[in-house]
């Protein structure tokens, strides 16, 4: 409970601490959390993202992140930069203001991406812009 | 939670409802909403993935401004359509500035389909359409056709046009076939037409279905320096790589080919003729009869109609054979066929099937309606000798009509069918003409007079 509390959107070297969060304390967290695998099938889906979405996890769960839970996310400034970082073999941490789809209206948002070469579990996390 | 059947009216809803967002989000092309200045109020996934990539400021909320640096006219467009409601732009290909360094992903070419739904609201549909862009200036781009173009440079002349459709350059080939000289640069290319067989809005209407469909054939006359006239196909094609916004507007934009077909005009007038035509009668032959009975028999499936068949029969022809000759009986097949066609209406398909036997497709007409006109012929021929080298032939017709309703009946049957009746005609004494019936389907075994002719 203490880890998920104290975790935010930003708080440094985060890849390796949502790697460690079960799937309750993934939920506890106030931005949102989606993983996907080597295959960008989506492996991690917390509440909070699907709240804001208008998706309950079984309709996403297991599904290829790109093509059919976030197509929004496929062009250079987010699909591309996984596979580059996926093809370079090297760590990505980038954070970017964009605007997403959610339940068919603009949402600013920011999103951070997350990969690193170790792991197969990579990250997209959304927080709110005001 | 409470099981009462209100809550799971409400849990059907719900589930409903996230079927229908996914739905949306799932949607492989973009959809937007938006107030008249472009606000966005709704707008989904796909329309994201193409528009954020434009925003340089990351920002999504107002279709007009994500558009502003590559479709500048969209807000005036819309401004300018004074209608209450309708399509604002169909389809309008909106050029992104491509060459950058994230290309590979990115997109060339949107379609950008704008609706007026009221005065408050806008619909947009949005597609990344980058891939039937290439593939088409790839068309227009093909090597081989170039190559087929050049190798057999004699026939042709190639002209290259400004985006006003005037002459940009002269060659030999212009020479050759149109006998102008360097004159004629300048000059719009309707000075290859004859006078007045073409206005200067057509000469534009060209170049821009050139530019829509990637080329324009057209086929016609065309005049030459001297005046004299040649019947040419030309086609007009836009060059490539020719960008009407960055290149100098007198530069080739167009590539004219001239191709003077004259010699050939007839000789394909002739190979129509040999393919379709029965050499001694004139009237159709069995192939173009056979094209045309399964064509109609398919049109006939789709939108069901009446169709009919009458199958006709020269009685006694061996013995007319024998008595005049093949010259005689050649007579009689060729006057027979003149009044088929001028008996049965234009739109009837009149061929020669076999030796001395003829059919004839009704399009749209009962078995009654054939029979009638049938009945009709047969009376003409009846009463009208054939003139030989100063003598007479008598000659008298049999025959045998068959019709679909339009239902479950192929050409063979059709064909089986009149020809059952055709025999029947035969067996009841000839000179008459004869329906067919079920009871004619079983007849005795007996091989019949006329075999039904093979699918070619």
């Amino acid at each position: 409970m203490n880890t998920a509390t104290v975790l935010s959107f930003a708080t440094p070297a985060l890849h390796e601490q949502l790697a460690q969060l079960d799937a309750d304390r993934l939920d506890q967290l106030d931005f949102g959390v989606i993983g996907f695998d080597a295959e960008t099938q989506v492996c991690r889906y917390n509440r909070t993202e699907s709240e804001a979405a208008g998706l309950t996890p079984p309709r996403v769960l297991g599904q290829p992140l790109f093509t059919n839970v976030a197509p929004c996310l496929n062009n250079f400034m987010v699909a591309q930069r996984f596979e580059d970082a996926q093809d370079e073999g090297t760590a990505l941490d980038d954070t970017i203001d964009y605007v997403l789809t959610l339940r068919m209206r603009p949402v600013k948002v920011k999103l951070r991406l997350l990969a690193e070469p170790g792991s197969a579990v990579r990250y997209v996390l959304v927080q709110r812009r005001l | 939670m409470s099981a009462s059947l209100y809550d799971a009216g409400a849990a059907d809803l719900a589930a409903e409802h996230e079927a229908l967002i996914q739905f949306l989000y799932l949607a492989p092309v973009g959809l937007v909403q938006t107030r008249a200045d472009g606000e966005i109020l709704m707008i989904n996934p796909i329309s994201a993935q193409l528009l954020m990539p434009l925003q340089p400021d990351g920002n999504l909320l107002n279709l007009f401004d994500a558009l502003e640096n590559v479709a500048p006219e969209l807000r005036h467009l819309c401004a300018m359509f004074t209608r209450p409601a309708g399509m604002v732009c169909d389809g309008l290909h909106i050029h992104l500035n491509g060459g950058t360094l994230r290309a590979r992903r990115a997109p060339q070419v949107l379609s950008l389909s704008l609706l007026k739904l009221d005065e408050a609201r806008f619909m947009a549909v949005l597609s990344d359409v980058s891939e039937q862009v290439r593939r088409e200036r790839q068309l227009r781009q093909n090597d081989a056709w170039l190559n087929a173009l050049l190798t057999s440079i004699t026939d042709y002349a190639l002209v290259s046009l400004d985006s006003e459709g005037r002459v940009c350059e002269w060659n030999e080939t212009i020479g050759r076939v149109t006998g102008h000289s360097e004159a004629v640069v300048g000059t719009p290319y309707s000075v290859f037409y004859p006078r007045d067989a073409i206005t200067h809005e057509q000469v534009r209407d060209r170049l821009h279905e050139a530019d829509q469909n990637g080329w324009i054939l057209d086929e016609g006359a065309r005049q030459r320096a001297d005046g004299s006239q040649f019947w040419a196909s030309s086609m007009i094609s836009p060059l490539p790589d020719h960008d009407s916004t960055f290149d100098d507007p007198d530069g080739p934009a167009y590539c004219l080919v001239l191709r003077d077909i004259s010699d050939k005009r007839e000789a394909i007038e002739t190979r129509r003729k040999n393919m379709f035509c029965d050499h001694l009668t004139g009237v159709a032959n069995r192939r173009a009869f056979f094209e045309a009975a399964e064509l109609e028999l398919q049109r006939n499936r789709r939108a069901p109609r009446p169709t009919a068949l009458v199958l006709l029969d020269a009685d006694h022809f061996k013995r007319i054979n024998d008595r005049h000759g093949h010259p005689g009986g050649d007579a009689v097949l060729r006057q027979l066929g003149l009044m088929l066609v001028a008996t049965f209406r234009q739109v009837d398909v009149v061929a020669r099937v076999g030796g001395e036997e003829f059919a004839v497709l009704l399009p749209s007409s009962t078995g009654d309606g054939a029979l009638a006109v049938a009945e009709r012929l047969r009376q003409l021929v009846a009463q009208q000798a054939i003139l030989f080298e100063g003598g007479r032939i008598e000659l008298t017709i049999s025959a045998g009509v068959a019709a679909s309703d339009g239902v479950n009946l192929d050409l063979d049957t059709l064909m089986k069918r009149a020809d059952q009746a055709l025999y029947a005609a035969k067996a009841n004494g000839r000179n008459r003409i004869e329906c067919w019936t079920p009871a004619l389907a079983a007849p005795v075994e007996t091989p019949p007079k006329n075999p039904t002719p093979a699918t070619p």
